[in-house]
């Protein structure tokens, strides 16, 4: 599926084992519209736009969930831990109040 | 029953400030736009009325002054083993002052390893930001840390 919006899965560190515990970051470009503020030429209220649910899988099977409001900021930043058990690729979806969906796969190569 | 789903339907089509049912997890749009939701509700509709523990288990990391109220960051570090029979279930992000007191809420699991949680917030002013966290046996902790805000972030 091409990509619609601009989004990073970061691991750190970028190198490890398995049995690591490591740090998955995901970023994404993403107004996060309030519905409450007003755009200044028209006066009219910009109406809410904002990732509202994530899910992270690893090989297909999710295994961190969240639901997300408007007040988190714009271009959304989150980060979790996750234990590697071994190769595989890890996917992150996410749709937005407006019934966008997207998705950002990225694979897990552990060394050794 | 017929009736009570009829009511119920119009509750969420009415879109008032919301009613703190524990399956309303989301705020109410409201016809001025955006959400609104007090932090007593956002509680109320986590917890479902349960006790909440202000435990040192919860680390919470937030600048004592944020300069920009728009990109306000927080972490939360739960102390915790992660096993099937333990684990932190939930970890809520709250604030008490935003006008949709619900930020984030995050569901992990075992795999995460970790009870840790990091993102960025907005803060419309200087208020408490607020980690609710719910453990694998139901019970509720809590940490709270009070935020300077210079310049609001519109939440």
């Amino acid at each position: 599926m091409a990509e619609a919006r601009k989004s990073m899965i970061k691991f750190k560190p970028k190198k490890f084992k398995v049995g690591d515990v490591i740090k998955v970051d995901f970023i994404v470009i993403h107004p996060m519209e309030t519905g409450t503020r007003k755009d200044k030429k028209t006066g009219k209220i910009k109406p809410a736009k904002y990732i509202d649910s994530i899910t992270f899988s690893l090989d297909g099977k999710p295994f961190t969930s969240m639901k997300v409001w408007e007040t988190v900021s714009t271009n959304p930043y989150f980060s979790v831990n996750m234990k590697v058990l071994g190769k595989g690729k890890i996917t992150v979806d996410y749709t937005d109040n407006t019934g966008e969906k997207n998705s950002k796969s990225k694979k897990l190569k552990p060394k050794g | 029953m017929e009736r009570r789903n009829f009511i119920k339907s119009i509750c969420a089509a009415t879109a008032v400030a919301a009613v703190a049912s524990p399956s309303a997890l989301l705020a109410k749009d409201t016809p001025k736009g955006g959400n609104v939701l007090t932090y007593d509700a956002a509680v109320a509709a986590i917890t479902g009325g349960k006790v909440v523990t202000d435990s040192d288990k919860v680390k919470l990391t937030v600048p004592e002054i944020a300069e920009n109220g728009a990109v306000v960051p927080v972490k939360v570090n739960v102390e915790s083993p992660m096993t099937d029979a333990d684990h932190v279930k939930a970890i809520h992000i709250l604030t008490t002052k935003n006008g949709n007191a619900r930020s984030a809420d995050i569901m992990l699991t075992p795999m995460n390893a970790k009870g840790y949680f990091a993102t960025r917030i907005k803060l419309a002013g200087t208020q408490d930001v607020v980690a609710l966290v719910e453990l694998s046996d139901g019970s509720f902790l809590r940490a709270a840390k009070p935020v300077k805000v210079t310049i609001g972030g519109c939440g």
